[in-house]
C-alpha cells in the first residue's frame, strides 16, 4: 500500500510569453521504507515536481492538474487525503510530521539569525506536544544520528560549515518523525567529500527510522548505489521507472539508456563517454508526439506523431516508449 | 605591571577599537572643520573694519582701526600663525566654546547653539521615532499581505509621498491647516505671551506649536521607512529559509516574528541610529517655513549674516552627532546581529 500517489500532476508556470508546462503529467506512487530516486537532467522538472509534493508551488507557478494523494493513516488502517484540496491548515498539520523537506539550497534554508537549537525548538515545540524540557533532552540525540556534536546547538548557521548545515537540515527535517523525507539534490552545493558522507548519514537514517526518501539528484552513480526504485524525468514526464537494479541493468527506453552510458566507469578505461546528442527542449513548447524523439537515435514517423503511454515490461518495471528494447 | 600581550589584548577588543576609531575621525574632522574655514578667502575682521573704513572715512581713524582689528583678531582667534590659531581651535573646543558670535556679539556661539538644540531634538528626535516606528510596522504588514489591493495602493501612495520635498508638504500644510481651517498655528515654537516652563498650558502649547512641521517631518520620512522595509520583507519572503520555515509547519506568526522581522530589524535599527545622528544638524527647510526656533534656523540665519563661530559651533556638533550615532550602531549591532560579532 503505498502512502504516497501522485496522478497526472502538471504545474505550470505563467511566464509573460505563455505558459511552461515544467511538470505535465506525472503520476508516480511512493511505497513505504523505500528510497525513490527521481533522475533527469536539468530542466526537466525534477524540483517542480517535487515542491508541488509538499505544496510549496509559488508563483507564477500553478497547480494546473492532478492529484497527490497521500495516504497518513497508522498501523495499517488506510487515511487518504488529497494534498491538493485540504486547507492551508490541514495541510501544516501534516508538514513535518508527515512529510518534511530538505530543500536544494541547503546553504541559506537555515535562519542567519537564530541559533541552530531555536531553529530546531520552534518546529518541535509548536508542531508536537513536547515540553521544552522533553524537546530540549531531544535535540542532542537527533543531531547524533547525523554525527554532528551538541555543541553545533548552541551555533549560528555562519559557523557551520556546508556538510554541517547540509546535517544539521537532515536533522531538522528527521526531528518528528515523518514518513516520507523529500529530498532535494541534497548535495548539490557540497564538495564530492563531504557529498558522500552526507549521503550516506542521510540513508542511514532513513533507513533505520524506516522513513521513506525521495532522492532527488542528476547524478546517476548516486542513484545507482543509494536508491530502491529510480524514476526518470524527461521534459516534464516520466519516461521510465522500476527497480534501480532492473533499470540500471537492463535500460529500456533509449533517454535512460544515455544517462546511464554517461556514468563514467573504470572499464570504460579513458574512452570518451558517449553523450546524448542534442539539448534539453524549452518547457514553453515541447515537441510533439514522444518529447524524446528529436534526440533520440531510433525515432520514427510514429514517434513525431503520437505520444507513448506506460507500458509494464517486468513486474514494476514501466517504460513509455514506442521501440523498447527488452533484453532477455 | 600588565604583560604586552595583555596591552594587545585590550588594544585588540572590538570595542576599544571602536572607540579610538571614534576618538580619531572626530579629531581629523574638527581639523578639516578648521582648516575649511581658513581656505575661504579674506580675513573676516580686516574685511568687516576695510568696509568699515570706506563707509565713514571721516570718522574712522587708521591706528585706532589697527588696535580694534587686533582686539578683534584675538577675541575671534584669529592673531598668531595658522598653527598657534589651530592649536587655540583645539583648545576651545575641548572647553566647549567656539568664540563670540556676530549675531549676538558678544555673546559666545555655543549660548545660542545650546538655546536652539532642545528645539530641535525635541522637534526632529520625536518625529524621527514615530516616522520610523510607522513606517517600519507599515511596511512589514503591506510587505508580508503584498497581493491585497491595500498593499499595493499604500506602496505606490508612499513612493509618491516619499519623493515629495518636506517644504512642499510643509506648504500645504500649513495653508490648509493654518490659514484655512484655523486649527493648527503655523509659525513659531510657543506662544510669545505665555512664559516658557514646565507647566501643561505652556506644553500643550509647544506640541500645538509643533505639529504642523512634525507632520511634514513624520509624514515623508515614514513612507521611505515604508518602502525600504516593504522591499526588505520580500526579499526576506523570497529566501530560502523562509521557504524551508514555511515546510516545516510553522504558523504564520512565528514565521513573521522569528524570520521575517528577526532578520529585517539589524538595517533598519542601523538606519535610526544614523538618522538620529543627523538630527542635531537640524532641519533647515522646514524650520525656516515654520519658523521654528531650531538648529537648522540658527545656521541659515548666521551663513546668511557670515557668523562664522556658529557656523563651526553647529558643524562640529553636527559631526559629533553622526560620529556618535555611528559609534553606537558599531556597539549595539553585535547584540542584534550575531555575524557581527567578533572575539
Amino acid at each position: 500500500m503505498e502512502i504516497v500517489r501522485i496522478e497526472d500532476l502538471k504545474i505550470y508556470y505563467k511566464l509573460i510569453d505563455g505558459v511552461a508546462k515544467a511538470v505535465d503529467g506525472v503520476s508516480i506512487k511512493v511505497y513505504p521504507n523505500e528510497i525513490l530516486g527521481i533522475a533527469g537532467e536539468s530542466g526537466s522538472g525534477k524540483t517542480t515536481m517535487v515542491n508541488g509534493l509538499v505544496r510549496l508551488v509559488k508563483p507564477p507557478a500553478y497547480i494546473a492538474g492532478g492529484s497527490i494523494t497521500v495516504n497518513y493513516g497508522e498501523n495499517g488502517i488506510p487515511k487518504e487525503v488529497n494534498l491538493l484540496r485540504i486547507s492551508e491548515n490541514e495541510m501544516r498539520n501534516l508538514r513535518w510530521s508527515f512529510i518534511s523537506y530538505i530543500p536544494q539550497a541547503s546553504m541559506n534554508s537555515l535562519n542567519p539569525l537564530l541559533r541552530v537549537k531555536d531553529q530546531m525548538m520552534d518546529v518541535i515545540r509548536e508542531r508536537s506536544n513536547k515540553s521544552k524540557e522533553e524537546a530540549l533532552t531531544l535535540l542532542p540525540e537527533l543531531l547524533k544520528r547525523v554525527n554532528l556534536s551538541p555543541q553545533v546547538l548552541d551555533m549560528y548557521p555562519h559557523e557551520l560549515s556546508g556538510g554541517m548545515k547540509q546535517r544539521t537540515i537532515i536533522a531538522m527535517a528527521l526531528a518528528l518523525s515523518p514518513k516520507i523525507v523529500i529530498a532535494d539534490e541534497p548535495t548539490t552545493a557540497l564538495d564530492v567529500v563531504s557529498q558522500l558522507s552526507v549521503l550516506s548519514t542521510l540513508y542511514d537514517v532513513c533507513r533505520k527510522s524506516k522513513t521513506s526518501l525521495v532522492l532527488i539528484t542528476h547524478d546517476m552513480a548516486v542513484h545507482a548505489q543509494l536508491t530502491d526504485r529510480v524514476a526518470i524525468m524527461y521534459a516534464g514526464k516520466i519516461v521510465e521507472v522500476g527497480r534501480t537494479a532492473d533499470v540500471f541493468k537492463s535500460p529500456i527506453h533509449p533517454y535512460t539508456k544515455g544517462l546511464i552510458a554517461s556514468i563514467p566507469t573504470i572499464e570504460n578505461g579513458g574512452k570518451r563517454l558517449e553523450g546524448i546528442s542534442g539539448i534539453a527542449p524549452s518547457p514553453k513548447n515541447w515537441p510533439t508526439g514522444c518529447r524524446f524523439h528529436p534526440r533520440c537515435p531510433k525515432a520514427t514517423d510514429k514517434c513525431r506523431g503520437a505520444e507513448p503511454s506506460m507500458v509494464e515490461y517486468e513486474e514494476g518495471h514501466f517504460v513509455a516508449c514506442f521501440h523498447p528494447e527488452v533484453k532477455k | 605591571m600588565k604583560s604586552i600581550n595583555e596591552i594587545k589584548k585590550i588594544a585588540n577588543n572590538y570595542i576599544v577599537r571602536r572607540i579610538v576609531a571614534y576618538i580619531f575621525l572626530m579629531f581629523l574632522t574638527a581639523t578639516i572643520t578648521f582648516f575649511i574655514f581658513r581656505l575661504m578667502p579674506g580675513n573676516p575682521v580686516e574685511a568687516y573694519l576695510r568696509s568699515m573704513e570706506q563707509r565713514f572715512p571721516q570718522y574712522f581713524e587708521t591706528r585706532a582701526g589697527m588696535e580694534l582689528s587686533q582686539k578683534y583678531k584675538e577675541m575671534f582667534g584669529l592673531q598668531g600663525s595658522i598653527f598657534h590659531q589651530y592649536f587655540c581651535f583645539l583648545r576651545n573646543i575641548v572647553k566647549g566654546t567656539f568664540g563670540p558670535s556676530l549675531l549676538t556679539f558678544p555673546e559666545p556661539a555655543e549660548k545660542l547653539i545650546l538655546q536652539a538644540l532642545p528645539w530641535t531634538i525635541g522637534l526632529l528626535g520625536i518625529s524621527t521615532i514615530i516616522a520610523w516606528l510607522l513606517g517600519v510596522l507599515v511596511g512589514v504588514f503591506i510587505g508580508w499581505k503584498r497581493e491585497s489591493k491595500v498593499s499595493t495602493f499604500t506602496a505606490w501612495l508612499a513612493l509618491v509621498v516619499s519623493q515629495m520635498p518636506q517644504y512642499f508638504l510643509a506648504i500645504i500644510l500649513v495653508f490648509v491647516f493654518a490659514y484655512t481651517l484655523y486649527l493648527l498655528p503655523g509659525t513659531g515654537a510657543f506662544n510669545p505671551l505665555l512664559k516658557p516652563g514646565f507647566y501643561p498650558e505652556f506644553i500643550f502649547d509647544v506640541i500645538k506649536h509643533a505639529t504642523l512641521p512634525a507632520l511634514s517631518i513624520i509624514l515623508v520620512t515614514a513612507a521611505g521607512w515604508i518602502i525600504s522595509s516593504r522591499s526588505l520583507v520580500i526579499t526576506i519572503l523570497n529566501e530560502d529559509y523562509l521557504i524551508f520555515a514555511e515546510a516545516k509547519g510553522l504558523k504564520p506568526g512565528t514565521i513573521l516574528r522569528n524570520y521575517v522581522m528577526k532578520n529585517m530589524l539589524p538595517p533598519q535599527i542601523t538606519g535610526l541610529a544614523i538618522s538620529l545622528g543627523f538630527i542635531v544638524n537640524g532641519a533647515y527647510v522646514v524650520e525656516w517655513i515654520f519658523n521654528y526656533p531650531g538648529i537648522g534656523r540658527l545656521m541659515a540665519i548666521a551663513v546668511g549674516l557670515r557668523d562664522y563661530s556658529v557656523m563651526q559651533g553647529v558643524m562640529l556638533l553636527s559631526i559629533f552627532g553622526v560620529l556618535t550615532a555611528n559609534l553606537i550602531v558599531d556597539l549595539i549591532l553585535p547584540l542584534i546581529d550575531p555575524r557581527v560579532r567578533r572575539g
